[in-house]
């Protein structure tokens, strides 16, 4: 087993791959009574083009089948549903589905193992009927309804849409109306198949635990499955430039919301990603954050009344900046913001203002190792986009103010930026 | 872990949880008063206004580089209901000590306290008032607030089932306040209003971290701003008396138009049993009707009829109310109303198992054993135990819910009565 070890938060982090290719990760800690762990399959929401391993062509299938298989992995064929075995166990159990992933996860203060018997019973065998899926489909219909009536996510996505022309994080994680009900047990199954072997899978557990005896646990609950070929997935080619400068939409809500979008070209293989996500952090606080001249004049002519949330996104297939937030007058905040940065394009950053902010950060990412969930949730996102979370922690240390300079030049440009505005009525 | 607590003046506690499962010392300060129509925007332009700058540091930008020089402490505040009375809430958290670069000359617990309680009792002031332009524009910006109730759909539902319910009481007032009132507000009544709240409120004090208890009790005694407080006998609601009747209610039906792709509907429930110990059973009959994935909601409204992806209730002790939501279609109205009606009727007739009772019981004792690995959990649990004017021990309240007996969750469906359904529509 593979341990490494930051002493900047105290904690450890053991790796072991298993023979059938399944990635097992373990952060324990001691004295904490919660336990937690996600099991992860590599597949989310943009697969949706695909080559099964030994099948000579390609699969398309609708959208939203990875959210829809998430839904329907707790159906037993005993007629049971395991939400609901688990949660008589007093655990709290869940799953969500991203655009590269999809995740099973439960919580306990009791009852670990035999929890973790159910979660790796109903997660290696599925059991679906026409008529379950069938059933299905309404519930799903309501929870893509719901998010229709969410402003922060309309105003997303159509940032997101402005962006990418052909790469599918444009659709919706859930699919649409429609798309489900074009889902059947055949497709359900095939998609299962292909991706939940366990060499692309990965497990990830937080709590209080002995590292060596859990991956035997572990073992003792894998049925043998072939570590199956690399599934070939494929994704149109994105275009660099963007699609529409503006887009606005208009809804119920009081004031206008905002995602200014940059979009960014796709990491390459060998970049150092990490560095690059700090800089860019470190950017967006020089920029627009709460201690920057720009939010301080943005809040005394009444333009944002509080500091907009600042993120970069990114996987091995797409990368972008989000700016969200609300404003009587969103296009002037973006006017504001491209004046600012192309005016710290032609003063220089300031030392001052970076180190403070480097420290910020470095705090920030010291705070994540707090909760187990909020740990475990890290590094599975993280490793699926090849990062090893521990990596942050040291590579604050490394960026310097030049690099992060040459990233502003890099990263931020007029020519990629759009915003998306949603409006009252 | 030990949690304890001081009275360190009369109607001042600091209340410290000396812990070390966290990196960070997580500071809260609550100042509780009874809610009051007069005053409930008052209350919420308040710490909008301590937020923008103190004595020391006289403006937001200020007290944001202070904080990014910390490490990335980071300091919120807001406010909120419970039960009867409106609290002010103000948190900083840090990293501990222990997990500050070692080049960093920093003292870390000091340091936060300094400032949070410098953010909260000694603002900026101009001529003994509040500086003028710091109040005027957060005026607006809490009319933005108040305004925005509207957005999240979810929310406005529920807090519209409860204004109905609550007519004319505290607790139907909107905890953020209403617009017409910002014109009444200036730097100089505001700056009154503020002075008399701090000198006459409940003051509650939390620290949570990795502490030497002894050492932080005399950083607080020892704080210049909360030497200058005065001894008070504040007013607030014991949170375990219920002020109102609710015997006698009709069941009312109201309905809304917005523009919205699916319908909301939110039903109060009223549970006219109003003693402490009722409380434990109550929290069981809401977690087998509709709090859990077992649950009758969560089985019949969704996974029998596909009618709704959320289908829930949740309960609050303070009101002694329980609140039914779900989001479904329109047209779906009566059938979801029909078999969620069927649900009390099930809860009412005892339709339920020892089975539930257990798994009920370990969905609760798990939820609160949890929050003890959370460090705003924590500090809320104790805060609703402060407030409800005894203290509950994790341990007690685990014990409180094992008691509980099948035949006390049945009683419990007897004393349910729906009092307002609210549908939200387009």
């Amino acid at each position: 087993m593979q341990i490494i070890e930051n002493l900047s938060v105290k904690e450890k982090l053991y790796i072991e791959k298993l023979k059938n290719g399944l990635t097992v990760m373990i952060i324990p800690k001691k004295g904490i009574r919660k336990k937690y762990v996600m099991w992860a399959t590599h597949y989310g929401s943009i697969d949706n083009k695909f080559i099964v391993p030994g099948e000579e062509n390609a699969t398309n299938v609708p959208d939203g089948v990875a959210h829809f298989l998430e839904h329907k992995m707790f159906e037993q064929e005993n007629g049971t549903n395991s939400l609901d075995t688990l949660t008589a166990l007093g655990v709290n159990a869940n799953a969500y589905t991203t655009n590269n992933y999809t995740t099973y996860l439960f919580e306990s203060t009791d009852n670990f193992y035999p929890a973790l018997d159910e979660l790796m019973d109903y997660v290696q065998k599925p059991y679906f009927t026409d008529e379950n899926v069938e059933k299905e489909k309404g519930i799903i219909a309501q929870e893509i309804k719901m998010y229709d009536d969410y402003p922060d996510w309309a105003v997303y996505m159509n940032a997101i849409r402005n962006m990418y022309k052909n790469n599918p994080i444009k659709i919706d994680i859930a699919g649409s109306v429609e798309s489900i009900y074009k889902i059947d047990k055949e497709i359900l199954y095939k998609c299962y198949n292909t991706f939940y072997n366990p060499s692309n899978m990965v497990m990830c557990f937080c709590g209080d635990f002995e590292p060596e005896k859990l991956v035997e646990e572990v073992k003792k609950r894998l049925i043998d499955k072939p570590n199956q070929a690399e599934i070939k997935r494929i994704y149109e080619e994105e275009p660099e430039g963007i699609i529409k400068k503006r887009i606005e939409q208009k809804m119920e809500v009081s004031m206008p919301l905002f995602v200014i979008g940059i979009k960014d070209k796709i990491p390459e293989k060998n970049e150092d990603i990490v560095k690059k996500h700090i800089a860019i952090e470190i950017l967006l606080n020089i920029i627009i954050g709460k201690s920057s001249r720009l939010y301080k004049e943005l809040y005394e002519k009444e333009l944002l009344i509080s500091e907009p949330f600042l993120e970069y996104e990114f996987t091995d297939n797409y990368a972008h900046i989000a700016i969200t937030g609300m404003s009587t007058d969103p296009d002037k905040v973006l006017e504001k913001i491209e004046q600012e940065i192309e005016k710290l394009k032609e003063e220089g950053l300031n030392l001052k203002d970076f180190e403070r902010i480097k420290n910020m950060l470095y705090g920030n990412a010291v705070k994540e190792y707090n909760n187990v969930s909020d740990i475990a949730r890290m590094f599975i996102t993280d490793y699926f986009k090849g990062i090893n979370s521990f990596d942050y922690l040291e590579s604050y240390k490394q960026i310097t103010l030049e690099y992060t300079y040459e990233i502003l030049k890099e990263v931020f440009l007029k020519d990629k930026t759009v915003i998306s505005i949603v409006k009252g009525k | 872990m030990s949690y304890s607590i001081e009275e360190i003046k009369q109607g001042v506690k600091l209340h410290c949880i000396d812990t070390n499962k966290f990196k960070t010392n997580l500071m809260a300060v609550f100042i509780t008063l009874p809610l009051n129509r007069e005053k409930v925007t008052f209350d919420t332009v308040i710490p909008a206004v301590l937020k923008r700058g103190t004595a020391n540091l006289n403006t937001q930008e200020e007290i944001s580089k202070k904080l990014e020089n910390m490490y990335g402490a980071s300091f919120d505040c807001g406010i909120e209901k419970i039960g009867d009375n409106h609290v002010i809430k103000f948190y900083l958290e840090a990293l501990n000590d222990n997990f500050v670069p070692e080049n960093s000359k920093q003292n870390m617990s000091k340091d936060s306290i300094d400032l949070l309680l410098d953010i909260i009792l000694n603002p900026l002031t101009e001529n003994n008032q509040f500086k003028n332009e710091y109040v005027e524009a957060e005026k607006n910006n809490i009319k933005r607030l108040i305004e925005s109730k509207i957005d999240n759909k979810d929310q406005y539902a529920l807090n519209k089932c409860i204004e109905e319910m609550y007519k004319d009481e505290p607790y139907g007032l909107y905890k953020y306040g209403y617009t017409e009132d910002l014109d009444k507000i200036n730097s100089k009544n505001l700056y009154q209003y503020y002075i008399e709240l701090i000198n006459t409120s409940k003051i509650d004090i939390f620290i949570s971290g990795e502490l030497n208890t002894k050492e932080i009790l005399e950083v607080v005694k020892n704080n210049e701003n909360i030497n200058k407080l005065k001894e008070r006998k504040p007013n607030y609601i014991v949170n375990n008396e219920q002020t109102e009747n609710k015997e006698e209610v009709q069941e009312k039906e109201i309905e809304e138009k917005m523009d919205i792709a699916q319908g909301k509907l939110v039903i109060g429930l009223d549970v006219e049993l109003n003693d402490y110990n009722s409380k434990f059973p109550v929290s069981i009959y809401n977690v087998i009707l509709g709090e859990s994935a077992t649950s009758k909601l969560f089985q019949n409204v969704r996974e029998k009829a596909s009618l709704a992806y959320t289908a829930r209730s949740n309960y609050v002790r303070q009101k002694n109310n329980i609140y039914i939501r779900c989001g479904i279609e329109i047209e779906n109205y009566d059938k979801a109303l029909k078999i969620i009606k069927e649900q009390l009727e099930e809860m009412k007739n005892g339709n339920f198992t020892e089975e539930d009772l257990e798994n009920s019981k370990k969905y609760m004792i798990s939820g609160i054993q949890s929050a003890q690995d959370e460090q705003d959990s924590e500090i809320t649990y104790y805060i609703g135990q402060e407030l409800s004017g005894m203290l509950t021990t994790f341990e007690e309240y685990i014990k409180k819910i094992n008691e509980v007996k099948l035949k006390d969750v049945k009683n419990v469906g007897n004393k349910v009565k729906i009092n307002t359904i609210y549908f939200l529509r387009n």
